[in-house]
């Protein structure tokens, strides 16, 4: 499973590889634009020094009259491609192409002041400058071609323009065919490489879940994710290894602690139903009681090791919570009625989860046994059970004892007990294994109490969807 | 009725022999899974208890062989697993029963009368008594001395249990796992507080109480 939340891995990767994309495009459009303005200006600078240079010899061959017929030819009066104007050293005009298309037009005052101050020097000057009555701007260059006779020549930037109108398009259109196409192929690259990572946090899951036979099974990854899935196997073949080591274990303690119990159990159970001595019978009697009461005690210990180690015993299916709630409240009914406790229930029908039958069987009566083995006579016992949302919350209330604030923290731990709960009978197990099975169940149990007032515990565990 | 034990802890079988025969059955042992599955091919038994446990040859394969022989023996496996082993439950045929290691003899013999009863396919009966005390499992009422008694439905059931068994003593377990479904003991005494109930309903008055307690062992109607 993979998602496109922009928490994911996936997602900022994703972004990052196209920001970056974008940014590097950017980077080299702007350098194309700034190479090809450069070099257009260079070539319109080449042209106007060309047209310059050789109006001067022309100028100086033929003199001024004969040389500005020919630039008349030269230059169309009228165009508005292109114009030119002579005049002297004050600025006074001697010819100008076309005072209509070119109108508003100026002469940049500093130039002809440097040109006024070296007349010998064929320096050419340029400008770049936009006419008011021109949609593009003009390159223009100024020299003396002659004597006190100074041309300023002009080029529309139009082509220039034109051009960079283009690559302007040019690099919006990629921009945009890029920039999403960068998207999917960072997607396609950043998928690629934390599926991996998915592959084992799936694994990981199903182990937590209880699926212990779990294992990623990739190939032709990248080095790192190799090393992640190698190191990810062999912690989950140990983990395999420890859980199977502690069942035998568990196994082997119930075996070899139970048999002799057993044969205990089972002299004391012949001698108590054959002999006919009074005395005997009562030691016979207590010696299966205390039997009974060790088994219990070796049983729940185990069970609380195995709950907390979510090692699943027995089947799990669909289980119908409501029905298991009220089966137990109707089980302890007849104790309630004999503490005169008012027992009430309000229990949603047909509410389902997926666990163990059994262990959620035993949850619910150990912390209703709890409630009601900690209420005084005239208490209240209330359960609720109903759906919240996605949870099945299952609510335990009594006008108990309490469980004073410094020991609600502990009381779910192994063998804990309340100072005020040794009177009764008990091994502190009862809420630890329930803990351990809501847990067990992707639930959990809270507990909210104040001493002397009483307490409620609440139960919830996703429901069945 | 010729019942067969597989089992290898001398103490359990001895006694478990012993109490068999005082109930009134042919019973023969066997102390290992190779002698216990040759017994079984060639004797002609009712019932066998066999031991998941067994030097040799151990239970589960000596079960899976008397399958593979087609052999319909009733079976009541005993294991010092705490819960269904899942391979057991893989083997066991409709006619199989599970009892975990320690237990108590009563609770052995119940099942083994209840096996039998299974096996033997005898027509329920619809109404079931004791002394002047009479139930009718399809009206669901109960009669003491021509009285009707009203009980609620587990009062029902776990009435109904104690006659089925009546003149045997039931365990507190065997009632938490027959009447309630639950294969724990629940801390508090819950049956003994139902129990209690009960003989309210059914005993009082009664010069002749039909409820008892054994002290150690449970229940027993008589």
């Amino acid at each position: 499973m993979f998602s496109i939340l922009p928490d994911t891995l996936s997602f900022r990767l994703t972004l990052l590889y196209a920001i970056a994309f974008g940014i590097f495009l950017l980077t080299a459009f702007g350098l194309a634009l700034l190479l090809v303005r450069t070099s257009m200006n260079n070539e319109i600078n080449d042209d106007l020094t060309e047209d310059i240079i050789q109006y001067r010899n022309l100028i100086r061959n033929e003199g001024l009259e004969q040389g500005l017929g020919e630039i008349k030819r030269d230059v169309k009066p009228g165009s508005v491609d292109e114009f030119i104007k002579l005049f002297d050293t004050h600025g006074k005009n001697i010819y100008s192409s076309d005072p209509g298309a070119w109108k508003g037009l100026e002469i940049n005052k500093d130039i002809i002041s440097k040109i006024a101050a070296a007349p010998s020097a064929p320096d050419i000057y340029f400008e770049t400058r936009k006419i008011p009555a021109r949609e593009f701007e003009t390159r223009i260059a100024y020299s003396m071609i002659g004597p006190d006779t100074i041309i300023q020549i002009g080029n529309s930037l139009e082509q220039t323009a034109a051009m960079l109108a283009l690559l302007l398009s040019l690099f919006l259109i990629s921009f945009l065919v890029v920039i999403p196409a960068a998207f999917i192929f960072g997607w396609f690259i950043t998928r690629r490489a934390v599926s991996g990572i998915e592959k084992v946090s799936d694994a990981a899951t199903a182990i937590k879940n209880g699926k212990l036979d779990s294992c990623v099974d990739i190939a032709g990854q990248s080095r790192e994710i190799q090393n992640l899935v190698d190191t990810f196997n062999s912690m989950a073949h140990r983990i395999r290894e420890l859980i199977t080591e502690m069942r035998e274990m568990i196994d082997n303690i119930a075996h070899d602690l139970r048999t002799p119990l057993g044969r205990i159990r089972m002299i004391s159970e012949m001698t108590l139903s054959t002999v006919d001595n009074d005395a005997c019978k009562s030691a016979a009697a207590n010696t299966l009681e205390q039997c009974d009461k060790l088994l219990q005690y070796i049983n729940a210990t185990l069970d609380v090791a195995e709950a907390e180690a979510g090692v699943a015993t027995g089947q799990y299916g669909p289980v119908d919570i409501s029905a298991v709630t009220r089966d137990a409240c109707d089980l302890y009914e007849t104790i309630a009625e004999e503490k005169n406790i008012r027992f009430t229930t309000v229990l949603q029908p047909d509410c389902i989860v997926s666990g163990n039958r059994q262990n959620l069987q035993r949850m619910i009566a150990n912390i209703l046994d709890n409630a009601l083995k900690y209420t005084p006579v005239n208490g209240n016992v209330d359960v609720h059970l109903d759906k919240d949302g996605k949870n099945i919350r299952i609510s335990i209330a009594d006008t108990g004892i309490g469980i004073p604030l410094s020991e609600q923290q502990r009381v779910f731990d192994r063998f804990f007990r309340c100072d005020q709960s040794r009177a009764e009978e008990g091994c502190g197990l009862g809420l630890s294994f329930s803990r351990a099975v809501a847990r067990s169940h992707h639930g959990d149990i809270l507990l909210t109490s104040t001493a002397g007032n009483g307490s409620e515990f609440i139960i919830s565990i996703p429901s069945r969807l | 009725m010729k019942l067969l034990l597989i089992e290898d802890d001398r103490i359990i079988a001895d006694f478990v022999i012993k109490g068999l025969k005082e109930a009134g059955y042919a019973i023969e042992h066997a102390s290992d899974g190779e002698t216990g599955l040759a017994r079984v091919i060639s004797g002609n038994f009712d019932l066998a208890i066999i031991d998941i446990m067994l030097p040799r040859l151990d239970g589960l394969t000596v079960i899976s062989k008397i399958r593979e022989r087609k052999i319909n023996l009733p079976i009541i496996i005993l294991s010092a697993r705490r819960s269904v082993d899942e391979r057991i439950s893989g083997l066991q045929s409709g006619s199989d029963d599970y009892l975990t290691k320690p237990f108590s003899f009563s609770e052995l013999l119940a099942r083994v009368e209840a096996l039998l009863r299974r096996a033997s396919q005898v027509v329920e009966a619809s109404t079931l008594s004791i002394k002047d005390l009479e139930i009718d499992l399809l009206a669901r009422s109960v009669t003491r001395s021509g009285k009707k008694i009203d009980l609620q439905p587990r009062e029902f059931a776990l009435l109904e249990y104690l006659i089925r068994n009546k003149g045997r003593v039931v365990s507190k377990t065997m009632i938490m796992e027959r009447v309630w479904d639950y294969n724990f003991d629940p801390g508090t005494n819950v049956v003994e507080a139902r129990i209690s109930k009960l003989r309210d309903k059914i005993d009082k008055g009664s010069s002749d109480p039909l409820i008892h307690t054994i002290r150690g062992l449970g229940y027993v109607i008589k």
